[in-house]
């Protein structure tokens, strides 16, 4: 496979082989190797004392968008000094009807820690029709001994940059010291800091100012928004920034190609990330779901799944004989009594579940039968949670799928595995997720935290039907299909169903601040939402907050919150 | 008076909770009361469910916004957060099923130890109309009423039989409890200004709010 060169960055260039992205760092002849780009960035540029106060979150999704074909970076340096590489949302062309509207020589950028290395440049903003551009070129060298070779320099070109591609602009003005700016893009890359020896930040700010809608930030004053998403009237434009196009679902012919010849999956992780962003047509369904529930193992072939089959189906009728036996038998068990209540619940249940639908309406329906023996089955299998409602959400679409008790049963009690702990006795398990939920908001939306917080709404009760039984109620039947499919690949984060918590209710905080919601009339609202969330846009803008979490998302969220997994 | 009123045009609010064990008939009660409908096949409530209704209780328009919850065991510790602000509860039973009417004592503890002390409470018994499966005999659910300090009425979701009386009957108590309120208020030297929410009692919670109307003195 041929490398591609995804990004020339600083000192590292970015190469991708298929799935697998290299890293080659200036100096080293070696390449590393990372699946996880987003991971690397974060280790590295966290760990380059040189750039620590940079904040560096590339969601690898934006990389791939980005992805050029570009074979030779000494090729890409000269082109991209020539301003030939133009961004694909900004087109920059024809410098003859471009106006300079701000020059500043003497702008600096330092590579390393040595003097020595400083890159002095020429830093312009350049008006052209109604839009904004920001270049900054480095002097041809008179030193000759310089550590750093012309093509290095020319590798910190700054090539005309669109203002509507820059997220957002941090500056330092020490009353001792240097001044510099950071500009940071709206994917989340910035720009080496920009040094201005000879002051002048002010005046690069308020020539900005002139030709584009520029923000302070509220909560750090030197932090200046260029594209204002933490302003509420602006706020649906950060939807429209991340999250990848969403794909239709994976059809039988795709679905053989992730297969060998003896039936194994060749590339989960490909497999699962194809499933998160389309989902996978009904008619495939009843396998792919014994895959991502772990009924099925990924490297197993064919036949040893019919053997699995076989074995599990023998196994859930001796289970399901054990419980039918006590019924029969003339009440002895000690268990007799929560057996009793378990049985009324669960007939109570199984009448009232999904009776809408054709598969569970009418009376008689077999189909309600085999929902409770399997409900009733599990409860003795897992006598420690026994029955709870909400169950019977969560086996619904799985009987509905599977059409097959057996399988319905086992896919159903890996299902459990993982969330379980959401029908403890003690709720441990929901009080969990609402913990990691309320910190996960505390970092993609501080206004909205602080607002649940003002009025005694941070317990995220609402939520609780949402997290309970996994959106279930909140989306009519097959878009439930949908959204759990692609919960269950656990890309890019086994906890995605937080995140889309958070995307909800972010995608309604003008509505919740604005009307000064108090607890009652936030949680009637959250419930009214009911059928009325948008899946496709509400799973990109997921993806987006999950991203832009990264791994402070991942370690808000406590080990031990569902969904469990092994 | 207007003869017209718009649904958001009320003088009351009253937030109402429904609670009790789980299947004996809470959310068929609310949709008989808010829709007129009733359906055995209707799901489970998973946390709480909202209905709103306005009726004329005196010459006043009280709109109940009434919260449905959840009645098994298993989610009773969250059951409770709902009750803040309650200036009503309806505490339901199921007269075939015995057991549901031994658990109201709890019910009724939890409630009182979650709300404050003016809340208007009715002890209902639903299902009425299994009359051949009856297991709580009428007396035994109203000596306990009576003992405890609250209404009862014995109601059928399925035959629409006192379910408007019972709501009605709540709503008008708590509008007598609020209307004591607002005398006693009227008292103080200092007054209460007219439109301004109205507390039965609990410390910061809005629990009856009194609505300037366009049409209000």
């Amino acid at each position: 496979m041929q490398n591609m060169i995804v990004r020339t960055f600083m000192c590292v260039k970015v190469l991708k082989t298929g799935n697998l992205f290299k890293v080659k760092k200036k100096g080293e002849k070696e390449e590393s190797s990372f699946y996880d780009m987003e991971a690397y960035f974060h280790c590295y540029f966290f760990e380059n004392k040189l750039l620590k106060h940079l904040e560096f979150q590339i969601p690898a999704a934006m990389l791939e968008m980005e992805a050029q074909d570009l074979s030779d970076d000494a090729d890409y340096a000269a082109a991209s000094q020539e301003g030939m590489l133009s961004s694909k949302k900004s087109s920059f062309s024809d410098l003859e009807n471009a106006e300079i509207v701000y020059l500043k020589e003497k702008v600096t950028i330092n590579p390393t820690q040595y003097a020595a290395d400083r890159i002095s440049g020429k830093l312009k903003l350049i008006k052209q029709d109604s839009s904004l551009f920001m270049t900054w070129m480095p002097y041809k060298s008179r030193i000759s001994n310089a550590r750093l070779s012309e093509r290095d320099k020319s590798l910190y070109t700054i090539k005309p940059v669109s203002f509507t591609d820059i997220q957002s602009i941090r500056v330092h003005t020490p009353k001792i010291g240097w001044q510099y700016a950071v500009v940071i893009l709206s994917s989340g890359l910035a720009y080496p800091p920009l040094y201005f020896y000879n002051g002048g930040v002010q005046e690069f700010l308020a020539t900005i100012k002139q030709h584009v809608y520029i923000v302070r930030s509220s909560e750090n004053t030197n932090l200046f928004h260029i594209n204002n998403f933490e302003d509420p009237l602006q706020f649906d434009k950060i939807s429209l920034v991340w999250g990848k196009p969403r794909q239709s679902p994976l059809q039988l012919e795709e679905w053989g190609m992730f297969l060998d010849a003896e039936g194994r999956v060749v590339s989960p992780s490909d497999l699962k990330k194809r499933i998160f962003y389309g989902g996978v047509d009904h008619s495939l369904r009843k396998e792919i779901w014994k895959f991502l529930l772990g009924f099925y193992a990924y490297d197993s072939t064919y036949t040893q799944r019919r053997y699995l089959s076989t074995i599990k189906k023998s196994e859930y009728e001796t289970l399901k004989n054990e419980w039918q036996s006590i019924s029969i038998s003339t009440e002895q068990s000690i268990k007799e009594t929560q057996f009793k209540e378990t049985k009324f619940l669960i007939d109570k249940d199984v009448v009232r579940t999904d009776r809408m639908l054709p598969f569970y309406e009418g009376d008689e329906n077999e189909n309600v039968n085999i929902l409770r023996d399997i409900l009733m089955t599990y409860s003795f299998y897992n006598f420690e949670i026994g029955y709870c409602q909400g169950m019977n959400d969560f086996l619904s679409p799985i009987l509905y799928v599977m059409e097959d008790e057996s399988e319905a049963f086992w896919c159903f009690v890996y299902l459990m595995e993982r969330f379980g702990p959401n029908f403890k006795h003690d709720q441990s398990g929901m009080k969990f997720q609402f913990f990691a939920l309320s910190k996960l908001m505390e970092i993609l939306d501080k206004p909205l935290h602080d607002y649940f917080e003002e009025n005694n709404c941070l317990n995220y009760l609402f939520c609780f039907r949402w997290i309970l039984v996994q959106f279930k109620r909140e989306f009519e039947y097959e878009e439930i299909m949908r959204l759990w499919e692609i919960l269950w690949t656990h890309y890019p984060s086994e906890h995605l169903h937080l995140y889309i918590c958070i995307a909800i209710l972010k995608t309604h905080r003008i509505k919740i601040m604005g009307e000064l919601m108090d607890f009652d009339t936030l949680f009637k609202y959250i419930n009214e939402l009911s059928c009325h969330i948008d899946l496709d846009s509400v799973l990109s803008y997921s993806e987006a907050l999950c991203m832009s979490a990264g791994k402070n998302g991942a370690a808000a969220i406590p080990p031990g919150t569902p969904p469990v997994v092994a | 008076m207007a003869a017209y009123r718009a649904d958001d045009d009320y003088d009351y609010l009253f937030k109402l909770v429904l609670i009790g064990d789980s299947g004996v008939g809470k959310s068929n009660l609310l949709s008989r009361f808010a829709k007129n409908e009733f359906n055995l096949e209707s799901k489970s409530t998973i946390g709480v469910e909202f209905a709103t209704r306005s009726i004329r209780v005196d010459d006043k328009i009280v709109k109940a916004q009434i919260w449905d919850t959840a009645g098994q065991e298993r989610y009773r510790a969250i059951t409770s957060a709902y009750y803040r602000g309650a200036v009503g509860a309806l505490l339901v039973y199921d007269t075939s099923r015995h057991v549901t009417f031994e658990n109201v004592e709890r019910w009724l503890k939890e409630l009182r130890a979650h709300t404050d002390s003016n809340i208007v409470i009715m002890l209902v018994g639903n299902k009425a109309d299994l009359r051949h499966l009856r297991a709580v005999p009428t007396e035994e659910a109203k000596a306990f009423a009576e003992k405890e300090n609250t209404y009862f009425m014995e109601t059928s979701a399925l035959e629409a039989l006192n379910v408007e009386t019972a709501f009605t009957e709540v709503l008008t108590q708590i509008h007598h409890v609020v209307s004591r309120k607002a005398l006693d208020a009227g008292d103080d030297p200092l007054g209460l200004p007219k439109g301004q929410t109205i507390n039965v009692g609990s410390k910061d919670d809005v629990s009856a709010v009194k609505k300037v109307g366009c049409c209000s003195a």
